[in-house]
């Protein structure tokens, strides 16, 4: 550890000030992000996960604090405990709920939301670091989410747009016309390793839906296979999932 | 820590009502904020969590310091923590587009709960502090937060056009401007309905193009009847 920190590790107000300002800063660059990309939890929702969480672990130490300089000569004579983390640990918790509600499935059975989820959760364990003041592994954290956060979009993008399965959910007027869509794919040369036809929505009375799963030529865009097969009459919605 | 709060630091009947006072104050100043922009939970939601939050911890004070009792002192002011996580979870609500809303909302009632945590403590600074920071948070990070998205290389876009030629046409005009298509969902009338089909694209943007610039040419384009930025 540097032990030129060491000053900013002792409980006292500038020390307080400084943690609480870090983790508004470490919060609010980690959900620049999200924000940029319009998501749910954005640069405002990280910021005050992380100074919230900060807040709790200084909270624990102000109470052993007080418990060491002015409560037990106040007149405590069997010391109770207490537990520096006792508050904070419940962070781990309490932000887990409040992830879980960001998750949402679809109507396509598709789960959506969990990144988010992951990167609040993330915010607050960093939060709890500054808190601490554990300023060196903070900084490494931050720089390591940072990383995830925007250069690995990139690369997932890649890997998927260049896949050649295809997942593509598709709603339709009567189930007679599921040759129709076969015989449409086949025209782009993909191959159907799996159809799934959902009839529980046909009793429902609801359209006929199912999911194919393609391979595809090398180098066919997905947009390309969406367009070509929507131009079909009977087709009521498509998407890729 | 500050000289100033030091004759709060220990039960007392002066201090107990400093710290609820505070803590009502306190909760409505970053509740405020919410009311102010029409959120499901305002003043009264924050002032009364951050009430609650500072019973808990003084509470524990008080069984431990006064009542003599071996007990942990964070003991009850912990299991805040993650209750009002659950509040919070409440609040959330998912819209008809698959949107979630109200998270910024519940991280605010969460923080806000903290806050009562520290002043019922006595850790005056803390929760003073916390509420300040909170309230630079929700006043000037929302236009920061607002600018960034304006200048946002996502786009959610719907789009109503005639026929598959239009799409074709659209789908080209993508491809010109090398822009990102990450997803696409295609909606076509049903016959008795007389509207077109519809589109709903999810694009990433160039650098050197100009949002509302690249909506209005898509707009142009033949066969295309209408585009509208679905916001988030």
């Amino acid at each position: 550890m540097i032990e030129a920190l060491d000053y900013l590790r002792e409980f006292t107000y500038p020390a307080v000030l400084l943690r609480l300002t870090l983790a508004m800063f470490f919060g609010g660059a980690m959900g620049m992000e999200g924000t940029r990309k319009g998501r749910a939890a954005g640069l405002r929702t990280y910021m005050l996960v992380c100074l919230g969480s900060a807040l709790t672990v200084l909270l624990g130490q102000y109470e052993v604090e007080m418990m060491q300089s002015v409560w037990i000569p106040a007149g405590l004579e069997d010391p109770a405990k207490i537990d520096v983390t006792r508050f904070s640990a419940q962070v781990i918790n309490g932000i887990g709920f409040l992830g879980a509600g960001t998750i949402l499935v679809t109507q396509r059975q598709q789960v959506k939301g969990v990144t988010t989820a992951a990167g609040l959760w993330v915010s607050a364990c960093v939060g709890l670091a500054v808190g601490a003041g554990f300023y060196e592994c903070v900084v490494l954290a931050f720089l390591l989410v940072l990383v995830v956060v925007k250069l690995l979009p990139g690369v997932e993008d890649l890997i998927i747009e260049n896949l050649r399965n295809m997942n593509l959910f598709v709603e339709y007027d009567k189930l007679e016309h599921t040759g129709l869509i076969v015989n449409r794919i086949r025209m782009l040369g993909a191959q159907i390793y799996e159809i799934e036809i959902d009839r529980d929505s046909i009793r429902d009375g609801k359209h006929p839906s199912a999911v194919f799963t393609l391979r595809l030529k090398r180098k066919m865009s997905h947009a390309h296979v969406l367009a070509h097969i929507s131009s079909l009459e009977c087709i009521t919605s498509i998407e890729e999932i | 820590m500050l000289s100033i709060f030091e004759s709060l630091r220990t039960l007392n009947m002066l201090s107990l009502a400093v710290r609820m006072c505070l803590s009502v104050v306190c909760g409505g100043i970053i509740g405020l904020e919410r009311t102010y922009r029409r959120r499901p939970a305002g003043l009264r939601t924050h002032m009364l969590i951050c009430l609650g939050a500072c019973l808990t911890t003084m509470t524990n004070q008080f069984l431990c310091l006064y009542l003599h009792y071996y007990t942990d002192m964070a003991r009850i002011g912990a299991q805040v923590i993650a209750g009002i996580g659950f509040i919070g979870a409440g609040t959330i609500i998912v819209t008809r587009h698959q949107r979630v809303k109200g998270l910024t909302t519940a991280a605010g009632l969460w923080a806000c709960a903290i806050v009562g945590l520290a002043l019922g403590a006595g850790f005056l600074e803390g929760g003073l502090t916390l509420t300040f920071l909170v309230m630079i948070a929700e006043l000037l990070f929302t236009r920061v937060e607002r600018m960034a998205l304006r200048n946002s290389l996502e786009l959610n876009l719907y789009l109503r056009y005639d026929d598959s030629a239009a799409m074709t046409r659209v789908l080209n005009f993508l491809k010109i401007h090398q822009i990102k298509l990450i997803s696409l969902e295609i909606t076509r009338p049903h016959e008795d309905e007389a509207h077109k089909a519809t589109a709903i694209f999810l694009l990433r943007l160039n650098k050197q193009l100009h949002q509302a610039e690249f909506v209005r040419q898509l707009g142009e384009i033949e066969g295309v009847s209408s585009v509208d930025v679905l916001s988030c």
